[in-house]
């Protein structure tokens, strides 16, 4: 499916069942999205973390809502299974789909400007050199006497220096590279919206409603 | 290390340049990817209270360093839509490394990213003072906290829990997305590496 | 013919008080390789960007006078044309590439030329092959070497084909061979097909035969000359000279007085293997300079003396597996003068950079006096209330090493601490140096291109080559 249509497909399921109450629902869009995965063939680590990690959350929303909501061990077992199936949702889109796939078909099906497509991702392509980069800041501190830790002003501080610096060396390069803002380009992968996004996005959509309106529980 | 590139040209000029653009993205990411590396005090926090049912103290404990991004970009980029676009795109990382949040945290990115947005549209994107910051601290915490009554069940929760859960995040809030982002904001005032 | 004319071109950033192009009038000639070159600080980055096309749109200050590219101001080239006439290659390999990998990179440069989607694959499939890619066109760009990541910056050039490359010290982090192999592609790109090469160093190694022109930007009157045979021969034969010392030294055996070891050590932290070592040492109270190749792992073997990236084996400190001593307490003993010294500065002004070593030094060997002197010594008295990042990059540095040396820790490493800073700075610095060691017991490891006058320091001398490193005798 187009990455676009698949972002926000999920995230207006999201949305919706956050607003919505029914563990039904819940558990059967947990077990969708699962079998999709499935199908992708993920890494079993992976899995593993998308398992274990929502734990805690879910756990403390369900204790906490057991022992001081109004509402009963019900709701308390929703927020949980709320929690899971963002993570789940979330998940058959982030490991199946690239950024880069994202930004072609936002700037060429969204009608995104160029510059935010492009922009953001040149920045999204640094993140390991950014963990780098926040590594040496810290070292660099410590050699001075001082610990960094999240708290301190310094840190970002530093931090931000860097993205300046960078942000200015990418933006020139990029230009080097021929891009102009605001300028039409050409598309050597053309990512289309076909009608069978279509039909799924709505198919999946009308489903989801469908569940939602029938199964309250 | 200068920033009058760009921005200098007529007042009218937009400020979303593309490295303005790369700029609000790197700073998101960078802070997307400290408070990352902060995500097992959330999970120990989480642990801790959840025995005694506290653990919703936990997310509002925290909710100021995740709501951090915003006021920071805000503060960097003055123009409308940068606060949200910096604290949407931090949210958008956690995703991304794979944190515990899925698809929720690209919501709570929507809806952090209003909030902080919203402060420095009430002031006009005029005041970069402690006013300005202080109004998006406001917005951010009402427009969060109203979101997690419905999202994570705080309407569920008596009045005296739901109070004190509230001043809670708004402490947090004020601590990193005020005081600290004031300190951040007048480190970078003084370095003269932005022209603020 | 699309000479490249500079005609009364002057510029001062607003910060400095004087002009670092100061009415600059000289023409490149088209079809011609040209090599400017002057100090650092000189002025040479900020030329190149003009005429690149890159300011003053990222600067936003103007310059008086004009670039001319053939008959056109460069200020009346459209903005979507610019990349037909000139295309810039950058120092930093890092931070040049929008796309995660190379195909997607090169992809993306031909859609900003709105070229025809239908001719790309040919275009690319060339380009790579001219640079001696092909086998890197499906891979991730964060995954390649810097000199892989430069060949990668060409090929994107060689596929957008302008009429003039700009190059600015493009070789500064990459290993000789490439550097060798680059400079031939250059050759080829000016005398096959008829570019005009325009390339900044200061480093001044394999040019001599094969550039037409040779530029000096001096540094003092700010103005740029174009030299003729017998002074570019003066040059070259200067910078020659600072390549080599000729000094004998001992050659160190045994574990008495070792203070770092190194046992059944690997280091291979990005899949290629760099150094495999069974058993090495580093001296107390002694400087050892470690020489090697540009890309051979010298850098990365002081990141792993710092826990800054992993290795396999054992490294102890003072008998101690350092994995196992708690990160404060190591960077106080094992201190790393970083490469670029922005990267150690944690305050604003000078003043409040010195008292933060002050505060947190964990011995107070040096005395206000002493530091007050060294300050005075490097002409770096007098600049309490500047701001560090308004510095000069000389500058930057001096401070930095005065910072590290106040610090006083019992090992300091040293990456290319010389860089930027002029001779008689070096001999000062060479000096507080000699003094730390001889006075305060500190033990120094120091990673060097340029070895005149460090003779007075060195005492040990340990050359990196072959995955290996091993100690030598002759310092050359
Ligand atoms: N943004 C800036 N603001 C103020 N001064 C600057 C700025 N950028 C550079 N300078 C100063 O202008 C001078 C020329 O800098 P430039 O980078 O062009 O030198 P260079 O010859 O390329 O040096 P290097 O060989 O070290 O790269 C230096 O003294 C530098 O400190
Ligand atoms: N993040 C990385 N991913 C892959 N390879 C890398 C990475 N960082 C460095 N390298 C490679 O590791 C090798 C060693 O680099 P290093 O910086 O240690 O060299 P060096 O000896 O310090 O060189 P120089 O004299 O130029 O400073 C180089 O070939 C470099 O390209
Ligand atoms: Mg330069
Ligand atoms: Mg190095």
């Amino acid at each position: 499916m187009n990455p676009g249509m698949k972002l926000l497909l999920v995230m207006i399921i999201a949305l919706e069942i956050s607003f919505t109450q029914s563990l039904t629902v819940n558990i059967i869009l947990i077990g969708v999205s699962l079998i999709y995965i499935l199908l992708q063939r993920v890494h079993m680590k992976a899995l593993f973390g998308l398992l274990f990690w929502p734990l805690f959350p879910a756990l403390g929303l369900f204790v906490s809502q057991w022992l001081y909501g109004s509402a009963g061990i019900h709701f308390a077992w929703i927020l949980f299974t709320r929690i899971y199936a963002y993570v789940f949702l979330g998940a058959t889109f982030t490991l199946t789909s690239s950024i880069t796939d994202l930004s072609l078909t936002l700037e060429q099906d969204f009608r995104l400007p160029a510059k935010f497509a492009y922009g953001v991702l040149a920045a999204f392509n640094l993140m390991p050199k950014i963990t780098e980069e926040i590594r040496i800041i810290k070292t660099s501190a410590l050699m001075r006497g001082q610990a960094l830790h999240f708290w301190s002003p310094k840190l970002y501080f530093k931090s931000i220096l860097s993205s300046i610096q960078w942000s200015q060396n990418l933006a020139e390069a990029m230009t080097s590279h021929g891009f102009v803002e605001d300028q039409a380009r050409t598309h050597y992968k053309v990512i289309r919206i076909t009608a069978m996004d279509w039909i799924l996005f709505v198919g999946l959509l009308v489903i989801v409603q469908a569940l939602l309106y029938f199964l309250r529980y | 290390m200068d920033n009058k590139s760009q921005v200098s040209g007529g007042k009218k000029q937009s400020q979303w340049t593309l490295r303005n653009i790369i700029l609000i993205a790197l700073i998101a990411i960078f802070t997307g990817i400290i408070f990352w590396g902060a995500g097992f005090l959330y999970t120990a926090l989480t642990v801790a209270l959840t025995p005694i049912g506290m653990a919703p103290f936990a997310n509002d404990l925290l909710m100021g360093l995740w709501c951090m991004a915003g006021p920071l970009t805000g503060f960097i980029i003055r123009t409308f839509g940068s606060a949200f676009l910096g604290e949407f795109l931090g949210a958008a990382v956690e995703v991304f490394l794979g944190g515990q949040w899925g698809a929720g945290a690209f919501i709570s990115g929507l809806v952090q990213g209003i909030g902080s947005e919203l402060g420095f549209a009430l002031t006009g994107y005029k005041r970069y003072d402690w006013l300005g910051l202080n109004a998006s601290i406001f917005t951010t915490v009402v427009i969060t906290f109203a979101w997690d009554m419905i999202k994570n069940g705080y309407n569920k929760f008596g009045l005296p829990l739901l109070l004190a859960l509230f001043i809670t995040r708004y402490i947090s809030t004020f601590i990193f997305g005020g005081v600290l982002t004031k300190m951040i904001v007048k480190l970078l005032d003084r370095s003269k590496a932005i022209n603020l | 013919m699309t000479d490249v004319s500079i005609n009364h071109f002057t510029f001062h950033y607003p910060e400095s008080d004087v002009k670092v192009l100061n009415d600059i009038n000289l023409t490149f000639k088209s079809h011609h390789f040209s090599l400017l070159s002057g100090p650092s600080g000189s002025g040479k980055s900020t030329l190149l960007y003009f005429i690149a096309g890159l300011y003053p749109r990222f600067i936003g200050i103007d310059a008086t006078g004009s670039i001319k590219f053939g008959d056109t101001d460069i200020k009346d080239i459209p903005r979507s044309k610019v990349s037909q006439s000139v295309a810039m290659m950058f120092q930093n390999p890092n931070q040049q590439f929008a796309m995660d990998t190379v195909i997607h990179e090169m992809t993306f440069v031909l859609e900003n030329l709105r070229l025809e989607p239908a001719t790309m694959d040919d275009i690319i499939t060339r380009a790579l092959d001219f640079c001696g890619i092909k086998q890197l066109r499906g891979r991730v760009i964060n995954t390649l070497s810097g000199g892989e990541k430069q060949r990668v910056a060409l090929a994107c050039i060689v596929a957008m084909d302008p009429q003039v490359i700009v190059l600015d010290e493009p070789f500064a982090s990459i290993d000789p061979d490439s550097r060798a192999d680059l400079i031939d592609k250059l050759k080829i790109l000016q005398e096959k097909h008829g570019k005009t090469i325009i390339l900044a160093d200061h480093d001044l190694t394999s040019y001599r035969d094969l550039i037409d022109e040779f530029y000096y930007l001096d540094p003092d009157s700010h103005h740029i000359s174009l030299l003729d045979d017998e002074q570019a021969e003066h040059f070259f034969k200067n910078f020659e000279s600072t390549q080599t010392i000729n000094k004998q030294v001992p050659i160190p055996s045994g574990d008495a007085n070792a203070i770092i070891h190194l046992s059944d050590f690997k280091l291979a932290p990005h899949g290629t293997d760099l150094l495999t070592l069974g058993n090495f040492h580093f001296y107390k109270q002694k400087t050892t300079l470690i020489t090697g190749a540009n890309g051979i792992g010298k850098s990365t073997l002081f990141n792993a003396l710092t826990k800054l990236l992993p290795y396999d084996g054992t490294i102890t400190f003072d008998g101690k597996d350092i994995k196992k001593i708690r990160p404060l307490p190591y960077a106080k003993n094992v201190t790393l003068l970083f490469q670029d010294a922005e990267n150690q500065f944690l305050n604003i002004t000078v003043k409040e950079e010195i008292d933060l070593s002050l505060t947190n030094r964990t011995n107070t060997d040096y005395t206000q006096e002493d530091v007050d002197d060294m300050l005075k010594q490097l002409d770096m008295d007098g600049k309490d209330d500047r701001i560090v990042y308004s510095l000069s990059e000389g500058q930057k540095k001096k401070l930095q090493i005065i910072e590290m040396l106040i610090m006083n820790p019992p090992v300091l490493l040293m990456d290319e601490p010389f860089k930027g800073l002029d001779y008689r700075s070096l001999e000062t610095v060479v000096g507080f140096l000699n003094r730390a060691k001889s006075q305060f017991y500190q033990t120094q490891i120091v990673i060097s291109h340029q070895l005149s006058g460090l003779d007075e320091l060195v005492d040990y001398h340990a050359t990196f080559k072959d995955q290996n490193l091993a100690y030598q005798e002759v310092i050359k």
